[in-house]
Parts: structure tokens; C-alpha cells; sequence
């Protein structure tokens, strides 16, 4: 084990390890120590003594006013170096014992960060995830989205890198995939980016679902800018997943809608309390549409963001509150992330959300090793990655229960209550009402249809 | 907020974006025909349309809005 050890080395060498002009080795310390393999590329650090800042104060003390001196005589010197793990709480007691300069010897545990943050590797991979999300016992149930229209609005699927990655066949739904004008390619088709990852990891509580393709970020709009596509894009989008939706029989309606992007700027948006904003404003067209499509019975889930408070994004332009617009509806699934440790990822966007509080509403797995859409060696990552693996396993429920079963707002409900609470008080603005959790889910829908049977 | 703004306006059911032009008083050289006349929620009759900034200042309040048209992004991979 890893040891910081506390040395009274004679006046002159404190005083040269404290002093900041010179720079004193641990060779100059000490010699050896019997039993320590002594870390000479670690610079000894002097350590002032705590003494009783009042004349008689206890000298054993450490809860009573204090001053510290960094007197030579006083001071003390740590080094650093490791023992054996054999018996090593007994080394630890015997060495002062063996030593008249050794003080103390104390543990170093190892101290780093377990956040994980944009440009951090992979944490796991999508087996891990698949495992989590209990994928086995999904589709061992029947719960495998056959049937079920899963739209991914994003930059477009290539569904011939898909396929290889998860390797096996997947269906496009050209039929009822819809590209804005201007726009060329076709459904399934296009490079490999953004939306290919997103449809990687919405198959894998869902294999069996037909996406739609909708590369509404591919838009190019006038008044629009080199890289991006415009609100009124996703508005359109909508607008075709409705007659979608509507063209549905209604007794087995089941389209989920996956949205990994936001505004990330209000730079581009009026300001909150005008008629016209977007980011707080749910009359806005889009955030019209947005509950008008829920209401016919679409599931509707909105990554995050990526502007957590430890790590965000540097596009991240919001001051606070950066759940924004329909990311924050009432009427969606604000998805959080966590990576497969179950540790929220610190670039995911904590609420409350701007059109309504609770937001998000849960967290799923994010920066995985998945669908290599960005390298070999790159995560699927962000609450972009979270929000279609979330997606998935609603597509994967909607197998058995359409929405005129469960309607999309019991949906939600259900996935809140049994939700994997992270913060041990319930709803919290880092985790929502927590992990989603599969096993909880299928007990709720395995009651539900002992009373009502499907 | 540059370029276009979006506009709502109520109309029948299967309206057309003639209808909505006239109704609002609009020429082609103001509306983004490309993008059409969009239905935001079939059961209110509500309608949503692209205008030029000016257009969209003028139409209103026989139109709802102007309202804010920002650009959209994908969130991951984080920078």
C-alpha cells in the first residue's frame, strides 16, 4: 500500500524543504527505511505543527484554537512510499517504532475523480447497458418493439453501419421516414454521425422497432447558418409524425420520438417574457405541437442536455436553468444520463427545467462504448446517447402496451415511480426521480394486467 | 434573431398556405413557400407559417407570434 510517512529530520533540512527558493529530494530527508520502497520522485512537503493558540491549551488538541508553526524545530517533513499489503496495518504501527525521526505513517489512498466528462474513455459498453436495461428478460417477455415506430429526429440513420455494429439486421421504415426539403438522400442512408449513433442505441432495449428516419438537422433553411437546422424544421417534423401517428389504428397506436438536440444559445432567441421567446414560452409553435402530438398518443423524450454544472458542453450559452424549451415540456421525458456505474455523467443538464420544473424526469446510460459512429475508441456519450436508450425501452414496452392502453402521460408516471431513486428524498434535480429501472417496470405492467388483461 | 420568424394563424380544417397569405395579407417574396403552411394542432385549427422578420412584425395580431425560429444542434458528442 501507498504511504505518506511524517519525519522529524534535524532543523536545517525543515528549514530546506520549507524554504520556497530551493527544492529539497527525498534522499536529502532521509535514508532508507526498513520496509519502505521510498517514492523518490515525490518532493517532501513540510508540515506545520498544530499548537494551542492559548498558553496551557491542550497540546493533544486538535478541537480548540490552533496556530501553526513552521518553525524548523517544530515542523515536521512528509515523504512518500509504499509497503507491502502483507500485514501492512502492522508495519504501519511498527515503523515509528523502529525509527526515532519517523512521526506517523499514514495511508494515501488513491483520490481521483470518478466523474465522467466529455473526452473521458468509455464506461462499458453497450452489453453492459443491454444488461441493465435487462434486455434478456424484454424480449424473454415479448417486449421487443416489434411493431412499434420509433422516429429518431437527428442528422440521419446509415443503417448499414448500424447493422454491422449491433450485427444484426434492422428495419428503416422508408415508407413513413420523412427528409426536409432540400435535403438529399435517402431514409437510412446517410453518413455516419449524430443519428446513427442515436439509432445504435435506441435498438438495444428495441430491436425489433421500425425506425423512421427524420434528419431534421440536416435542414438548411434560409435565415438558417452553415451547421445546424431551425426550430421551424422540427416543427415540420412533427407535423409528418402526426399523420403517422394518426394513421395508426387507434387501438394499437405505439410511435416513440427520439430528440437528442436543443438550442444551446438564447443569443438566437428572443428574450423570456416575449410573445415570441422559445426557451420559456410553452405557447411557442413548437412547444404547441410538441403537447398537441402527445395528446394524440406519441411518446415524446428530449435528451437533457449536455451543460451539468461540473463538466458542461462550452456551447452551453444558457446562465441557469439550461433545460429550455420543449427539452423541459411538461408533456415529455426529459432524459438524464448516467454512465453503467450508475453514476450521474457530469456534463448532464440538472433541472428545474424551464417549462416546467421536475425536469429531468429520469436518467439512462450514456458514454459507452456502442455504435463507434464517432471512432473505435469514442463513447456514445452525452445525454444525446441516454435519450434514445431511454427511447428504446419505451419503444420496447409500447410492444404489449399501445397508447390506448397507456396513455403516454401514464407512461411517464409509471417510469417516475419506479425509477431507481439516486438521491434517497425522491425527485432531485441531478437524477429526476432516478435510474430508469426495467425489472420495477414489468412488475407495475405485470399488476396492471392481472386486473385489466391486455 | 436575424432572417425569419414563425407566425400561427387559426384556419379551417385542410387550409392551404394560399388561404393563410391571403388572409394575413402576405406576398411570396415574404413567406418561405418552401417550408409551407404547417398544422400545429388539427383539433384548434392552428396553423403555423415562416415569415420575413417584417412580414411577421406587420401580420400580427391577425397572426399569432412573431415567434423565434432558433437554430437547433445535436447535444452530443460534448465539447
Amino acid at each position: 500500500m501507498r504511504v505518506l510517512i511524517q519525519l522529524r529530520p534535524s532543523p536545517d533540512v525543515v528549514a530546506a524543504v520549507a524554504a520556497p527558493d530551493l527544492v529539497a529530494t527525498t534522499a536529502d530527508v532521509t535514508g532508507e527505511l526498513p520496509g519502505v520502497a521510498l517514492d523518490h520522485s515525490f518532493t517532501p512537503v513540510a508540515l506545520p505543527q498544530a499548537q494551542p493558540a492559548t498558553t496551557g491549551g491542550d497540546p493533544l488538541s486538535l478541537h480548540q484554537p490552533l496556530v501553526f508553526s513552521m518553525a524548523p524545530e517544530e515542523a515536521s517533513v512528509l515523504v512518500r512510499g509504499e509497503i507491502s499489503d502483507d500485514v501492512s496495518s502492522a508495519r504501519l504501527a511498527l515503523l515509528p517504532g523502529r525509527r526515532m525521526d519517523v512521526v506517523g505513517v499514514y495511508a494515501d489512498p488513491v483520490i481521483e475523480t470518478s466523474l465522467t466528462c466529455g473526452g473521458t474513455p468509455p464506461v462499458g459498453t453497450w452489453q453492459d447497458v443491454a444488461r441493465l436495461l435487462d434486455v434478456t428478460r424484454l424480449r424473454s417477455e415479448g417486449y421487443d418493439g416489434t411493431g412499434v415506430a420509433l422516429a429518431v429526429c437527428d442528422t440521419g440513420i446509415n443503417a448499414a453501419h448500424v447493422t454491422h455494429q449491433l450485427g444484426r439486421d434492422i428495419t428503416i421504415d422508408g415508407d413513413r421516414s420523412w427528409i426536409p426539403g432540400g435535403v438529399s438522400g435517402k431514409a437510412g442512408s446517410f453518413a455516419v454521425d449524430h443519428g446513427t449513433m442515436c439509432a445504435f442505441d435506441a435498438l438495444i432495449a428495441a430491436p425489433g422497432a421500425s425506425l423512421i428516419d427524420v434528419p431534421v438537422l440536416l435542414s438548411r433553411r434560409p435565415g438558417g447558418t452553415a451547421i445546424d437546422g431551425l426550430l421551424s424544421d422540427a416543427v415540420a417534423a412533427f407535423a409528418h409524425l402526426r399523420t403517422v401517428l394518426e394513421a395508426q389504428p387507434g387501438a394499437t397506436r405505439a410511435l416513440v420520438i427520439s430528440n437528442s438536440w436543443g438550442s444551446f444559445s438564447p443569443a438566437w432567441d428572443l428574450a423570456p417574457g416575449q410573445p415570441g421567446n422559445y426557451s420559456d414560452n410553452a405557447a411557442h409553435p413548437f412547444n404547441i405541437i410538441v403537447g398537441s402530438l402527445e395528446q394524440a398518443g406519441a411518446d415524446i423524450l428530449f435528451a437533457a442536455g449536455n451543460c451539468g454544472a461540473e463538466c458542461k458542453d462550452r456551447r452551453c450559452a444558457y446562465k441557469g436553468r439550461p433545460i429550455v424549451g420543449a427539452n423541459s415540456h411538461p408533456q415529455v421525458l426529459s432524459i438524464g444520463g448516467v454512465d453503467t456505474n450508475g453514476e450521474r455523467v457530469g456534463y448532464s443538464s440538472q433541472g428545474p427545467g424551464r417549462l416546467s420544473d421536475r425536469k429531468p424526469d429520469i436518467c439512462t446510460y450514456t458514454h459507452f462504448s456502442g455504435s463507434k459512429a464517432f471512432g473505435d475508441d469514442q463513447p456514445d456519450s452525452g445525454t444525446s446517447a441516454a435519450c434514445p436508450v431511454a427511447a428504446g425501452l419505451v419503444a420496447a414496452l409500447r410492444t404489449r402496451w399501445p397508447a390506448s392502453q397507456l396513455p403516454p402521460s401514464q407512461l411517464r408516471t409509471l417510469l417516475h415511480r419506479t425509477a431507481v431513486d439516486r438521491s434517497d428524498v425522491g425527485f432531485d434535480y441531478d437524477y429526476g426521480y432516478g435510474i430508469a429501472d426495467t425489472g420495477a417496470i414489468l412488475r407495475v405492467l405485470e399488476r396492471r394486467a392481472m386486473r385489466s388483461p391486455v | 434573431m436575424v432572417g425569419m420568424v414563425l407566425v400561427t394563424v387559426q384556419l379551417p380544417p385542410e387550409a392551404t398556405l394560399a388561404q393563410a397569405m391571403r388572409q394575413l395579407g402576405l406576398n411570396e417574396d415574404e413567406v418561405d413557400t418552401a417550408y409551407g403552411l404547417v398544422p400545429l394542432d388539427p383539433a384548434q385549427g392552428l396553423y403555423a407559417l415562416r415569415v420575413t422578420e417584417d412580414a411577421g412584425d406587420r401580420v400580427t395580431p391577425a397572426a399569432g407570434g412573431p415567434f423565434s425560429d432558433p437554430p437547433i444542434e445535436p447535444y452530443g458528442p460534448p465539447r
